[in-house]
């Protein structure tokens, strides 16, 4: 990357190594390997789509297509930020002995599972481009888009829950009992029409209710309201900029709480 | 490069320990270091003597800059290697191979000057075909070879010892010793933490004496033969 300076290109060199070294353990020693990337989505799919579809009336398109990519995005969004979470304690051997950017930790693990998203995201899409007839590849340059802002958001609160867990351990509690919670306020197994009216401003101060509309929009042509889409933004932009903040103020005393 | 004095200033209190006891806000503060003022320069061999929770390493700590001042001012030059744990950065499931590559990044080398290095790592390392296997098949004499070789490819300016320089076998002792006289032969700055005083005065030639974070003598290797008998006298 010419454009970067050298401190930033060595910077960017200690994360793309953190990242590799991430994503080369995390399966070592497991016999199925990169599969499971595949097979733990594709599991929640049948399991959820077995019971939702019932539930939940899709008609343009089958349930269990709806369901994949949204699984696919909100296990990166969950798994990486609970996994975040702990994980400037369970890295207090590093922190404590050497000296390196303390954001790279995080940024890792960000990094590591959303190339695993890309990996079986791309699978998908291949599926949708061989099943699927009639694919809009013009609405595909969302995509990247969407992906970008799915990292921004991740990575700002990985970086906000991993500081405050540091001086305060409860956050990791919190975190485990959210997520769950989180999942059904947002539209994963179900689609945003099924909803009064009124509650549409409310749930799109959730980000991943517009992430979730933009993927569903430009793979399925989904409708998606663009007006409140702006609440998300902005509420995505609070969540890294606190997070900045707080890691910010947070990270030089690291060392002295773990 | 200029890089000809080295000023480390270092003021007033650190708390590092601030407890927050289930909203009863019950705190406490330990100072660890408390307002501590020094100076070394480029070349020096600084060794850092005192007993138990005088201070040491955290004063090692912030210089090497894992951990940062509350006041006060800190000023360094040049590149620092820390040798308070050598085997920080290794991942028990990677190769030797894959974990030198992310220690020489955490030693502060750059992508290109590790590639170039690698095989003078390996080559020093001296640990045979267990480079290619998973660092949990090592024994901890290997992880220690592994370390070392890293942090002394990285050729620092500055180097910091903790205890851990007299573990490892006698053949690795030597090597890193002559490594060690080395480095001290090409005038880099050298700072240890140490109870071995034998190891201070064949390798240090000024004293910092610490003591329940409070500076208590700075000077020359005269120091050592006071603090070993005080230590005496006291028990």
């Amino acid at each position: 990357m010419f454009w970067l300076n050298n401190k930033q290109k060595k910077w960017w060199d200690f994360v793309l190594a953190m990242t590799e070294k991430e994503i080369k353990s995390r399966y070592k020693m497991a016999v199925f390997g990169f599969l499971w990337i595949f097979l733990n989505p594709l599991l929640q799919m049948l399991v959820l789509g077995l019971i939702f579809q019932f539930f939940v009336p899709i008609k343009t398109i089958n349930y269990f297509e709806f369901l994949f990519p949204g699984l696919l995005i909100w296990n990166f969004f969950s798994y990486t930020i609970t996994k975040n979470t702990p994980m400037y304690i369970n890295e207090r051997a590093l922190i404590q002995k050497a000296k390196f950017p303390r954001e790279s930790i995080v940024l890792s693990i960000v990094f590591s599972n959303l190339f695993h998203l890309l990996i079986s995201f791309l699978m998908f899409m291949l599926w949708t481009l061989l099943v699927r007839e009639g694919v809009d590849l013009t609405r595909w340059l969302v995509l990247p888009i969407a992906v970008g802002w799915l990292t921004v958001l991740t990575s700002g609160l990985s970086l906000l829950f991993s500081s405050l867990n540091v001086k305060w351990r409860d956050i990791n509690f919190g975190v485990q009992a959210i997520m769950p919670l989180w999942f059904y306020a947002t539209p994963v197994v179900y689609t945003l029409d099924l909803l009064p009216k009124w509650i549409e401003r409310i749930i799109y101060l959730n980000p991943m209710t517009a992430i979730l509309g933009l993927f569903r929009w430009s793979i399925f042509g989904m409708a998606i309201s663009w007006e409140p889409i702006v609440i998300s933004l902005v509420m995505t932009l609070i969540i890294f900029v606190t997070g900045v903040v707080v890691f910010k103020k947070e990270s030089p005393f690291f060392d002295d709480w773990i | 490069m200029e890089n000809v004095v080295k000023n480390y200033r270092l003021f007033h209190e650190k708390a590092t320990l601030i407890e927050n006891i289930l909203g009863k806000s019950k705190k406490e503060k330990f100072a660890a270091l408390k307002g501590i003022s020094l100076e070394i320069r480029k070349g020096e061999k600084v060794g850092i003597i005192g007993s138990n929770g005088s201070g040491k390493t955290t004063l090692l700590k912030i210089i090497a800059g894992i951990t940062t001042l509350n006041s006060g001012k800190l000023l360094t030059e040049g590149k620092i290697v820390s040798l308070i744990d050598l085997s920080a950065g290794f991942h028990p499931e990677l190769t030797g191979e894959e974990n030198i590559y992310i220690n020489a990044l955490l030693a502060g080398m750059d992508r290109s000057e590790m590639k170039s290095k690698i095989k003078e790592i390996i080559k020093y390392a001296d640990i045979g075909k267990f480079i290619d296997a998973p660092l949990y098949t090592y024994s901890s004499g290997m992880k220690l070879r592994l370390g070392f070789a890293i942090a002394v490819a990285a050729n620092p300016d500055i180097i910091i010892l903790d205890e851990e320089v007299s573990a490892g076998d006698e053949d690795f002792q030597r090597k890193s010793m002559k490594k060690i006289d080395e480095f001290v032969r090409e005038g880099k700055t050298l700072l240890v933490v140490s109870h071995w005083m034998d190891f201070l005065k064949k390798h240090c030639e000024r004293i910092i004496w610490l003591d329940k974070g409070k500076m208590v003598a700075d000077g020359g290797m005269r120091i050592l033969n006071r603090y070993q008998s005080g230590g005496k006298n006291s028990g």
